[in-house]
């Protein structure tokens, strides 16, 4: 179906992201999922067709595509794999704090490497300091002219290969919160070890991993913004990545539905009549139909406002919640409308549902939205 | 705890609670992580009398009600699903059906077996791409002589290819319809019969399911369980009670999945303070407690009609209902509460994710559950 709501740019656009993802991402799904594997291989073929370092600007190198066609792209991957669509927008994610607070000499350095195909990380999460960023552990103290970085972050999307990564690291821990800072880490850096990698319930070709720094030493110049500008970098970016964690939900929910529908229309009763027929399994079908389109407008209307400079923040932690929520449910309900079927690996389903419930833990839990959008509701 | 129960009941509850914790949880992990089927468990389970609970002593069993089948049933989930729903499917699906349509020939050929541990039961209905008796490879049993001729294909056969008796479903009268389905009791090892393959599952693993093939397999017209036609009403009462049963599993696995995450919460610190003393996750532990209390209620209730041999097909459909919409959503939020960690395969509470979808998943062959309890309101 042609969405005619947006620019034929935007259209096209879609359609190439929905044609990489019907080539190269729903035949190996499955096997991604089993094997848990990552696949680096399709990065490559991402980059042939122009659809990696979506948000570097033109300026940089990239194709500066502006949200909503990001949220297009993102919403395709998702249909196709999470896990994949993980790893991409994560690589976007990673840059975001570049555009909010990076010079332009950090902006050269940090989009030249993605441009090339190289992989973005972002480190904000450790053991102890999950929703509670200002708990974080990880120092950095200025020696001369370098800073010299310690610390464990964990749950690390894609840093086990990544060839630049930002990491959030306390200037002053003394002051909390207020005492954070961002910091452009390269890779191969001495000191900077990738440790052990999580085994997921979902999303299991993603790579998660512990990211232990001893004595990392970056220039003085990698600091990102000022010191202590780490907490409204780490919130800005989360900003800016809500919609577009938002937009592969809607469309992983997408895929659960089309498969639902497949399935009602192929698997007889005991009249041998299409399930669908059936007003219980018809009425839940146009249920999540309307929930998945209720979900994408969220996110097309959070995106208007960010592409125009209104405030968005309320609309994109609504945005990230709904659309989850949205995926948890519409996935749940698909795999329990597929009975032994969608909860068999013989239909993908189940995986589906596996990959969802993470879309409502990380970017920033759905109680983490919850205190955002409240916390705007009851202060203004 | 209040449930009013009999002392045997409360012992066999403790029996029960100390076999899970002992024989159980320590092979938990392994069980779901190999998916193959836990054969020295179940030994181990027959020698405490689990696979005969609600049978006839006449027949080996313990004769101790279904309420007990239920508490039983609910202390094993706690440590694995996929235990409990392989003696679900033998005990509440098959050796139920043969214990009440069987001949007693066909009792005392079986029950016997099966109350010893010695013969696993298996049910086998659903078939391929569509509800029993109704898409291409439609199971038929042919008339021939003494004998029938059983053809066809059966698929998600839990304890498929591990059972030594299936309970096959197949129609007698293809012209009929399911009106025309008859059940059957095949050995494990009938010639003909044979496992196409394992499918594997999102969870529930070690409990097997399997496709069967039937190949012109020759059962003695002695092995037709109840009359010929019987088939749906069989499949309909196996099915109400496998659904009491389901929801004391619902009940297990949410209930362990709750006290981990209180767990969990208690110790994870964010923000200064325990996690556990935020209204937003007190919330979600209260809004799962009260539904795990009400489910549970709905088991001990209707395990009690089966055993007052009071009519219960509504309340069965209930459970099934309010199980499906309380149990899955329990889960999202037990691994919501864990976070990151939870949702680790590592953790217990990814299991138990997986595992208590493969309970709640509804049954679409026969009937929706809001079609059974929509009829019992207006007829």
């Amino acid at each position: 179906m042609q969405d005619l709501t947006i620019t034929p740019e935007q259209q096209k656009i879609q359609q190439k992201a929905r044609e990489f993802t019907a080539k190269n991402i729903i035949p190996v799904d499955r096997e991604w999922d089993e094997r848990g594997e990552f696949h680096e291989f399709i990065l490559a073929k991402n980059k042939e067709v122009g659809l990696n370092c979506m948000a570097v600007p033109v300026e940089y190198g990239g194709p500066g595509y502006d949200s909503v066609t990001q949220s297009l792209v993102a919403e395709e991957w998702g249909y196709g794999c999470v896990a994949f669509a993980t790893t991409l927008c994560g690589n976007g994610l990673s840059s975001y704090p570049l555009a909010i607070a990076g010079t332009d000499d950090q902006k050269r350095l940090y989009y030249g490497r993605l441009v090339n195909g190289g992989m973005g990380g972002f480190a904000l999460t450790e053991p102890g300091a999950g929703s509670d960023a200002g708990s974080c552990t990880t120092v950095a103290k200025l020696e001369g002219d370098e800073w010299v970085i310690n610390g464990t972050k964990c749950f690390a999307t894609t840093c086990g290969y990544s060839s630049i990564m930002v990491v959030f690291a306390s200037t002053d821990p003394d002051k909390g919160v207020k005492g954070l800072s961002a910091f452009i880490v390269e890779k191969e850096r001495d000191g900077v070890v990738v440790g052990a990698e999580e085994h997921k319930m979902g999303i299991r070709s993603s790579n998660t991993v512990e990211l232990r720094l001893k004595n990392v030493r970056v220039p003085r110049t990698h600091l990102l913004g000022k010191e202590g500008d780490g907490m409204k970098i780490a919130m800005k970016t989360l900003d800016m990545a809500r919609p577009i964690v938002a937009s592969m939900s809607v469309g992983l929910a997408r895929r659960a539905l089309d498969e639902a529908i497949q399935f009602a229309k192929t698997y007889l009763d005991v009249n041998g009549k299409p399930i669908g027929r059936h007003q219980a399994v018809a009425f839940k079908l146009a249920d999540m139909a309307t929930q998945v389109e209720a979900a994408r407008q969220l996110v097309r209307n959070a995106l208007r406002l960010k592409d125009v400079g209104m405030p968005y923040t309320k609309e994109a932690a609504m945005a990230k919640t709904f659309c989850t929520d949205t995926a948890m449910r519409v996935t749940s309900e698909a795999v329990e409308l597929m009975g032994q079927y969608g909860y068999s690996k013989d239909s993908i389903v189940e995986k589906l549902m596996r990959d969802a419930k993470v879309t409502q833990i990380y970017e920033g839990t759905n109680q983490v939205q919850r205190i955002v959008i409240s916390g705007l509701l009851l202060n203004s | 705890m209040g449930y009013a129960f009999t002392e045997e009941q409360e012992i066999i509850q403790q029996t029960a609670r100390e076999f899970t914790q002992e024989c159980i949880e320590p092979m938990a992990a392994e069980i779901d992580r190999t998916a193959l089927h836990p054969e020295e468990i179940i030994q181990s389970s027959a020698g405490q009398g689990f696979m005969g609970v609600f049978l006839p002593e006449e027949f080996d069993g313990v004769e101790a009600g279904f309420l007990c089948y239920a508490l039983i049933i609910e202390e094993i989930s706690k440590s694995s699903g996929a235990v409990a729903s392989i003696l679900n499917h033998h005990a509440a699906m098959a050796a139920y059906s043969i214990n009440a349509w069987g001949s007693k020939e066909q009792k005392e050929q079986y029950l016997p077996a099966m109350c010893a541990g010695e013969v696993l039961g298996a049910f086998a209905l659903s078939e391929p791409d569509a509800a029993p008796g109704v898409g291409e490879h439609k199971v038929v049993a042919a008339k021939d002589g003494d004998s029938y001729i059983l053809n066809g294909r059966k698929c998600y056969v839990a304890n498929g290819g591990v059972a030594g008796i299936y309970v096959v479903f197949a129609l007698t009268d293809p012209d009929a319809g399911l009106k025309g389905m008859s059940a059957f009791l095949v050995d494990g090892d009938a010639p003909g019969l044979s496992v196409a393959r394992t499918i594997k599952k999102m969870g529930l693993r070690g409990c097997q399911s399997a496709e069967i093939i039937f190949d012109n397999v020759k059962i003695p017209a002695n092995n037709l369980l109840g009359a010929e036609g019987d088939g749906l009403a069989i499949v309909a009462k196996a099915q109400a009670v496998a659904g009491v049963a389901e929801g004391a599993m619902v009940v297990g696995i949410a209930q362990a999945a709750m006290d981990d995450a209180v767990k969990y919460g208690m110790q994870r610190i964010q923000f200064k303070q325990p996690i556990a003393r935020f209204p937003a996750i007190q919330t979600m532990l209260a809004e799962m407690a009260t539904n795990i209390h009400m489910l549970r209620l709905a088991v001990y209730h209707a395990a009690g009609l089966i055993d007052n041999d009071e009519p219960f097909a509504a309340e069965a459909a209930m459970i099934k209902l309010f199980a499906a919409r309380i149990g899955q959503s329990a889960l999202i939020d037990v691994v919501q509460i864990e976070g990151g960690y939870g949702y680790s395969e590592d953790m217990v509470v990814s299991r138990f994710f997986r595992d208590i979808k493969g309970v709640v998943i509804k049954n679409c062959s026969i009937d929706f559950p809001e079609i059974v309890i929509a009829k019992s309101l207006l007829d």
